[in-house]
């Protein structure tokens, strides 16, 4: 390994755990600086690639033979990306609004048109399916009745607009209750994900195994420091957020 | 006595959270340096993932998006490393998309976890795989590359023209084999939108666990024909494939990390039942 991979793992290790001081629950100058750098970096990273982007996609094909007259239809788009720009000077900035306007339009074009059957028609004949199959057998027809009885029950919740008597108490509180199991399932994943993306990451600062001292080290260093800073007064003081 | 338990319930009540992330960081490192080994069982879920892949035939080619940041690599890492490693036993052909500006240094990593197979199976940039870079920034371009490939994309990530590659073969979004999608959400819904719905092609997702939820109605809908659950189906899908990597490591971790929230919220109710509600009846009738 060459001397400037190594040194970004380590110092990458160490700026994650600066990070991780925001569970502290107060401000302190290792969290500002880990914070302060991620932006930057994250910042200048997204403008990099955005360059790229453009420089590939709109760019190169105007000036690299064959040339063909389609590709013409770039010097519109990099007009209206220009005009874009305008949008930091306080006088012109309405120009701006000309490209928004462009690329709202076509956004909301492409997506409501599909939206409508990804999001709702497709989830609704999803619903919509036989409830007894000969390979599902019963276990099949048991989760396909839940799913059928959850639907009703739950869309039986939020009608608004008649008075919830009768029957549909009940089929309104079971409703209410499914979607206490749901929030309790999407709770669960949510923390299998998040342990996911943190368990990950302290795998990836650990293995090759040469980066466990670094990890531990790093993981020891910063909460002593933290520590040190909390009980002199200093960490909120230093503190930029 | 009475007084002790008491204010053992309070404790439980009112412990500081910041225990919590202790014990959690003591969990998750201490099977990390010396793993466990807890079993594991494969859910249908991965078992319909792996059949997905293994329909497909040598020469196929799959669009392979890349649809995470970097932090999301790391609870993809096993599905995104398993899945690859099937590609290309498979011989399968993969143009590999980067949906987020930070894929572009997910790339190295992921390539260096799969040098060695690589190797062994001779698969090589430009001939088997191409990586695509920074293509799908927003929708228009996903409907774009959709509609018309070459129109869309005419170059790699390194700037070198794609004509003449395997990827001459690929007009539209509907002669691509598959998608394989790895996503933290960034734009899976607009692939769905324009590749799944318009022409068909079936897609499979490795989906963080937050939107597993999610991912599993769009199965349901059949806008996904197959769903990975984050890295637990990862270590399933290495546990399948007899291939151990990063993901069977971690769930010792998951395992500790699952067992301690159930006891903290065990620990938080009692306190709660037991301290917190009847002090709230305290106050409230000032007794």
């Amino acid at each position: 390994m060459d001397l400037l991979s190594f040194t970004s793992t380590v110092v990458g290790i160490f700026i994650s755990f600066c990070m991780y001081t925001t569970l502290y629950g107060k401000g302190n100058p290792l969290r500002s600086w880990a914070e302060f750098s991620y932006i930057a970096c994250g910042t200048t990273m997204s403008v990099m690639m955005a360059y790229t982007y453009i420089k590939k996609t709109a760019i190169m094909p105007l000036i690299t033979p064959p040339f063909t007259i389609e590709a013409l239809a770039w010097i519109v788009a990099i007009i209206l990306g220009l005009m874009m720009w305008f949008r930091v000077h306080p006088t012109y900035s309405y120009i701006s609004r000309v490209p928004i306007a462009f690329t709202v339009g076509i956004g909301m074009g492409y997506s409501i048109r599909t939206v409508i059957f990804t999001g709702f028609l497709k989830q609704i004949s999803g619903t919509i399916v036989k409830l007894w199959t000969a390979e599902g057998g019963w276990s099949y027809l048991i989760t396909r009745l839940t799913i059928v009885v959850c639907v009703i029950t739950m869309l039986s919740f939020f009608l608004y607009t008649t008075e919830i008597k009768g029957p549909h108490v009940w089929s309104a509180t079971v409703g209410e209750y499914a979607m206490y199991i749901a929030f309790g399932v999407v709770f669960a994943q949510t923390f299998m994900g998040r342990l996911g993306l943190f368990v990950g990451y302290m795998q990836q600062c650990m293995y090759p195994v040469w980066k466990q001292p670094y990890t531990l080290g790093s993981a020891i260093l910063v909460f002593l420091i933290l520590l040190i800073l909390d009980k002199t007064g200093w960490a909120e003081r230093l503190s930029a957020t | 006595m009475g007084e002790e338990g008491f204010n053992l319930l309070k404790k439980m009540a009112t412990y500081d959270k910041r225990w919590v992330y202790l014990v959690l960081f003591i969990l998750v490192l201490a099977p990390l340096v010396r793993p466990i080994g807890m079993p594991i069982a494969v859910s249908e879920l991965t078992r319909n993932y792996y059949n997905q892949i293994m329909k497909l035939k040598e020469g196929d080619i799959v669009l392979d998006s890349w649809d995470m940041e970097y932090s999301g690599y790391m609870e993809l890492k096993p599905g995104v490393l398993a899945s690859h490693k099937l590609f290309i036993q498979k011989g399968v052909k993969l143009a590999i998309t980067l949906n987020h500006p930070e894929g572009i240094a997910i790339v190295p990593v992921v390539l260096e976890e799969l040098k060695p197979i690589m190797e062994e199976y001779d698969y090589k940039e430009g001939e088997d795989y191409i990586i695509l870079g920074y293509v799908f920034p927003n929708e228009a371009s996903v409907v774009a590359a959709a509609s018309d490939f070459h129109a869309a994309i005419k170059y790699d990530w390194k700037g070198r023209s794609i004509e003449g590659t395997f990827l001459d073969r690929i007009h539209d979004g509907g002669d691509f084999a598959l998608i394989s999608d790895y996503t933290t959400g960034v734009m899976s819904g607009a692939i769905i939108r324009h590749f799944v719905l318009r022409f068909g092609v079936p897609m499979i997702q490795n989906c963080i666990g937050v939107s597993v939820p999610g991912a599993l109605a769009n199965l349901d809908a059949r806008l996904l024909t197959a769903v990975l659950a984050s890295s637990r189906g990862g270590a399933e899908l290495e546990y399948l494939i007899k291939q151990p990597g990063p993901g069977l490591m971690m769930m010792d971790a998951f395992t500790l990390g699952h067992y301690m929230l159930i006891i903290f919220i065990v620990i938080g109710n009692i306190g709660y039942f037991g301290w917190a509600r009847k002090a709230k009846v305290r106050e409230r009738t000032a007794v």
